[in-house]
């Protein structure tokens, strides 16, 4: 069925270019800076293309400190991955399969959790890794890290456990198998595009946490890539060109992991909001 | 059997239960009697002063533009990302050959780290350098670059329009959801009886849409409230606290001059707000989901 290229219809299309430029406009500026050589980001008024395009900026922007921050937040963003999707599952699985009166009080206190300012509670949290002797470790990191996303993953994988019928469960029972068993052999691969979803959820909001890493690290050695690139802004304040080719070199992890799970991840995303 | 399964499920707990207990609600008791002490730099030895630094606080005026830019904040941003996301929902929601496409774009400002975004956005107001200022030099509305997040007057309002571009594709995904599961029939129906569009979208789609907007709604002004990495990259709450808001607050007085009492008293206030704000959320959940047991 072909439709008519009514005026109303060229309308909306002339909306959706218009979108197109607002989304894409501060992104194509922060590629098309980053390959601006030497002075060029500094002309007045600023251009929109890169005039003599360059990769120069990219590599000075990789120093062994970039190297650091970088390494500091793959491995604190993966070790949270894999450690709140594991408890989530866990979790989510008891508020699905047990519903009694004191399991879903549990939940609410988990679920109301997640909703409280870091901010508001950061100084006793702080406090508590001092006296661990955790402050500037990756454990710090992780815990906190892992605390703030544990509601939402369960949050998300809840939705899709709730689809999948308790009479899977049963007729695993009938058959003779655990409850360990039919969780990891019946239930678990049944989740796997909840998992990937919640994965990517739980990568792309550690990856950006700002506030935590910033009070709780204290040198460079241990520094996350946001937090150094707050550090940029002070010493390289001017070197603009380095500065977005080191945002691109940032954003590049949590674009490419969303590009190439797009279709679970929205679906993960959108099933709990909308049908509660 | 039954028991084992029922001590299974609190071992399966355990794990999530535990750290929220100790690095959540621990906290928030923390904050509470943290207030009642002063500390600062200074004087780092905590000292029990009762409610005085409430006294303090209260009786500054800094108190009352906190409060005041955070409501600002959080009503502009919230209105805005939810407007504009709706409104990008229902155009996405057509059948447009670039539709498929921009349903992919539209979350990219959203997964863009937020530190990141808020560089970017800092470069694009800057007076010379800025694409912003740029433009409205090229087209001749500005004779000399303007100085968006260095002005009181400007400042708050550059912030907001950041982060409304960086927020709305949440609201946007969202809607574009619960679109597709309004009801084709209502609308076809109300088609037929010669509704036109606008009145489809008022009688019909917003309606049955209404729990999803009003969750929506209530999501947006948590996260919004609690928002600290858009305006301290920005602005650092400047200039003269015209863009301090709750969270910026508490991390400049706690890690900037070590007064964890004041930055305490700070807390409390913004976790009694968030209180009433999760109430809501719960409220609205569960209303929302006995009109849907009644109605099935």
């Amino acid at each position: 069925m072909s439709e008519r290229w009514t005026l109303g219809r060229v309308g909306l299309l002339v909306a959706q270019v218009a979108l197109a430029v607002i989304i894409l406009l501060p992104f194509f500026w922060m590629v098309s800076v980053s390959l601006k050589p030497g002075t060029e980001p500094f002309a007045i008024p600023a251009r929109l293309w890169p005039e003599h395009p360059t990769l120069d900026n990219y590599v000075s922007a990789f120093r062994p400190e970039f190297r650091t921050y970088f390494v500091n937040s793959i491995v604190v963003s993966l070790s949270t991955v894999a450690i709140t999707v594991t408890l989530a599952l866990l979790a989510a699985y008891t508020f699905t399969r047990n519903q009694t009166r004191l399991i879903l009080i549990c939940m609410v206190l988990v679920m109301a959790a997640q909703m409280f300012p870091a901010s508001a509670i950061i100084i006793p949290i702080y406090k508590l890794m001092k006296e661990a002797n955790l402050l500037n470790t990756y454990a710090s990191l992780i815990l906190a890290y892992i605390t703030v996303t544990l509601p939402v993953a369960i949050w998300m994988l809840r939705a899709f456990m709730a689809r999948l019928p308790i009479e899977l469960d049963e007729a695993a029972a009938v058959d003779g198998a655990g409850p360990f068993r039919t969780f990891f052999s019946i239930i678990l691969p049944l989740c796997r595009p909840g998992i990937i979803a919640t994965a990517v959820f739980v990568l792309i909001v550690t990856w950006q946490e700002f506030l935590f890493a910033l009070s709780f690290t204290s040198t460079k050695e241990m520094r996350t890539l946001p937090v150094g690139m707050n550090d940029f802004i002070g010493q390289y304040g001017i070197r603009y060109g380095e500065l977005m080719a080191s945002s691109v070199l940032i954003s590049v992890p949590v674009v490419a992991a969303f590009f190439l799970l797009q279709r679970q991840f929205v679906a993960g995303l959108t099933a709990g909001s909308v049908k509660g | 059997m039954q028991n084992r399964t029922r001590w299974l499920a609190w071992v399966f707990l355990a794990p999530a239960m535990i750290l929220v207990g100790i690095l959540m609600y621990y906290p928030m008791v923390g904050t509470a009697l943290e207030s009642l002490y002063s500390t600062s730099f200074i004087n780092p030895n905590p000292q029990f002063v009762g409610l005085a630094l409430y006294e303090r606080i209260f009786s500054s005026g800094e108190f009352g533009t906190i409060v005041w830019n955070s409501c600002v904040w959080t009503v502009f941003v919230v209105f805005f990302q939810n407007v504009f996301g709706f409104v990008v929902a229902l155009l996405l929601n057509r059948r447009l050959p670039t539709s498929g496409l921009m349903r992919s774009l539209v979350l990219l400002p959203w997964i863009l780290p937020g530190v990141v975004a808020a560089i970017l956005w800092r470069f694009m107001y800057d007076p010379q350098l800025g694409l912003i200022n740029s433009f409205l030099l090229r087209l001749g509305l500005a004779d000399q670059g303007y100085a968006w997040l260095a002005e009181s007057s400007t400042a708050m309002a550059a912030a907001i329009a950041a982060a409304v571009w960086k927020g709305f594709p949440f609201s946007t995904v969202v809607y574009l959801a619960a679109l597709q599961n309004v009801d084709k029939e209502q609308i076809e129906a109300a088609f037929v009886d010669g509704a036109g569009p606008v009145r489809r979208l008022i009688h019909v789609i917003i309606p049955a849409m209404k729990e999803v907007i009003v969750i929506n709604l209530v999501i947006t002004t948590i996260l919004t409230f609690n928002y600290f990495d858009m305006i301290w990259v920005l602005t650092r709450g400047g200039p003269q606290n015209a863009t301090h808001i709750f969270p910026t607050k508490i991390y400049e007085l706690g890690f900037g001059q070590f007064r964890f009492g004041e930055a305490a008293t700070y807390g409390v206030f913004s976790i009694l707000v968030l209180a009433i704000l999760i109430t809501l959320y719960f409220f609205f959940q569960s209303s929302g989901r006995r009109r849907n047991g009644a109605a099935a």
